[in-house]
């Protein structure tokens, strides 16, 4: 998938909100590297466990 | 004694005094109130000053104390919070347009503990909104001025609580951190600020940045008075799911300048863009540990080279999902740059957020391990000194999009990791601005972090140092 289709697909997660285009062009400059960065950390973090916050109330001992 | 004077008094003399009934409550709240007045168009620290209900409580305060009702060191003394913590009676803006004339019916549970220790709430501070921002600058009331310079920034998002402590207006704030909110203006403002582990302090009652790396935290002019305000508001309280079960904090008591022995890392690779005066300033800081009989260890935790991004994508999406109705509803009454940054993390989807979890995990565990070889890792601060206000929200120089070994990654990983953490002044630049030190701790070591500082503190004297402001 191209870069500005993956942009695009991002800025659809913002449908029904009016941003101005400086917004929107502020907004897909940002957004282009988070593409890059969570690739970085999902490399970086691809062997380490999957972390859960426990369900069970905080209080309860064994 | 005169009123200029009392606002140069560090709050462990302060409390003394009014607990011997030197001074009076109501003294010092007057001085300080007028001080505030004096200074505050200059600084603009403040959202909402409470000078008639802190004149009140002062004069309720001294006749407690007269009565031999006296509830221990914050009794009758003035403290400041960042307008993030909900007051009951009293507006509770967030720094933000959406919520300028809310006024809380509860308090937030720092609040209540403050009551509960007989301080008195003179203001609440001027912050980036909502807690986005590093500069102070990113609020509907206006940019905070740092007394050192008041073309520069306090650094933020607890600008206003730095500042005021560093003008002598109250000698005790209460700010929060997510990213580096407390430690950042701390180093920025030549204050002490402390971020305790996370859930030592609880966060009921006040707004959420990024929940799972929200702090509160102090400002103070020294450790000791961190530790006099630190003991009354630790705490469990269960209406915080990440608060922690603790004995009745006594940190103040505990405080020891005996240093020995201790182990000091340094991860220096992540020094190499510092500024070079503060470079050199932290240099200095580092002979004095030496002296004092630590160890210092090079350390290399290339794993940390990942924590300014894996910090900023957790904050951006927790805040999206905490602000995500506001925004739907009204997204134009944020600060524009808070605004555009919350549209940012609500593009991040749920499967990328667990990801960048999974990054969060191996920098704990990296970091685990490095605690087994320190007691402390100790760096600047911050990169540079407080930059200029005309700079922008670029100024901090943060690079939070690559993984390197930038120095935003030992800014942020004590945040991100809930590590305790304390920034302490080491020193000025030729400019006579202040340069910051942090010490950070392993979990649940907020002693051995105070320790350091207390020891450092006792030897030198950069944390008695004053801008010229409040003199003038």
């Amino acid at each position: 998938m191209k870069d500005t289709e993956k942009v695009g697909q991002r800025l659809a997660l913002l449908k029904g909100i009016s941003l101005s285009p400086a917004d929107l062009e502020w907004i897909a400059s940002e957004i282009e590297d988070l593409e890059r960065v969570v690739a970085e950390l999902e490399e970086f973090g691809r062997d380490t466990p999957w972390t859960a916050m426990p369900v069970q109330p905080p209080d309860k001992k064994v | 004694m005169a009123a200029a004077d009392i606002c140069e008094l560090n709050l462990t003399d302060l409390s003394r005094l009014i607990a011997a009934r030197e001074l009076s409550s109501s003294e010092v709240v007057s001085a300080i109130l007028a001080h505030l007045e004096r200074l505050e168009d200059k600084l603009n620290a403040f959202i909402t000053v409470l000078r008639e209900p802190a004149l009140a409580a002062a004069k309720k305060a001294d006749e407690d104390i007269a009565r031999g009702q006296y509830r221990g060191p914050l009794h009758g003394v003035p403290v400041t919070i960042k307008d993030m913590f909900e007051t009951a009676g009293v507006r509770t803006t967030g720094g933000s347009k959406i919520l300028a004339d809310w006024i809380p019916e509860t308090d937030a549970a720092l609040v209540e503990r403050l009551n509960a220790a007989g301080a008195i709430i003179i203001g609440k501070t001027n912050l980036d909104e909502f807690g986005h921002g590093g500069t102070s600058t990113l609020s509907h009331f206006g940019p905070v001025h740092n007394p050192w310079n008041i073309d520069r920034i306090a650094g933020g998002s607890s600008g206003g609580s730095a500042a005021a402590v560093a003008s002598g207006i109250g000698p005790l704030s209460y700010g929060t951190e997510t990213g580096s909110s407390v430690r950042r203006p701390a180093s920025y403002c030549g204050i002490t600020g402390f971020k305790a582990t996370f859930g030592i302090i609880s966060r009921h009652g006040s707004f959420r940045g990024a929940w799972s790396q929200d702090h509160v935290g102090l400002f103070a002019r020294s450790v000791k008075d961190i530790t006099l305000g630190l003991d009354p508001v630790a705490g469990f309280d269960s209406r915080d799911p990440a608060s922690v079960h603790q004995e009745n904090p006594t940190y103040a008591a505990r405080l020891d300048a005996n240093m020995k022995g201790l182990r000091v890392g340094v991860l220096r690779r992540f020094l190499d863009g510092v500024n070079p005066e503060v470079r050199q300033a932290f240099d200095a800081a580092l002979k004095f540990f030496a002296g004092a009989g630590c160890e210092l260890i090079d350390l290399d935790v290339p794993e940390v080279s990942y924590a300014a991004m894996t910090s900023m994508m957790t904050s951006s999406a927790e805040s999206a999902g905490i602000n995500r109705r506001w925004f739907r509803e009204r997204h134009q009454d944020f600060v524009p740059h808070v605004s555009r940054g919350i549209a940012v993390g609500m593009t991040i989807t749920a499967s990328e957020y667990l990801t960048v979890q999974r990054a969060r995990h191996r920098i704990r565990e990296a970091l685990r391990a490095t605690y087994k070889r320190v007691d402390i890792i100790a760096s600047p601060t911050t990169a540079r000194v407080a930059p200029l206000l005309s700079d922008g929200v670029k100024g901090n120089g943060d690079d939070t999009r690559h993984a390197s070994y930038n120095h935003s990654n030992l800014l942020r990983f004590p945040s991100m990791l809930g590590l305790p953490g304390c920034s302490l002044p080491c020193g000025f630049n030729a400019e006579g601005m202040p340069i910051g030190m942090q010490l950070i701790g392993n979990w649940f070591a907020d002693q051995t972090v105070l320790n350091t500082a207390f020891a450092y503190q006792s030897t030198t004297d950069w944390h008695t140092r004053r801008p010229a402001l409040v003199s003038t």
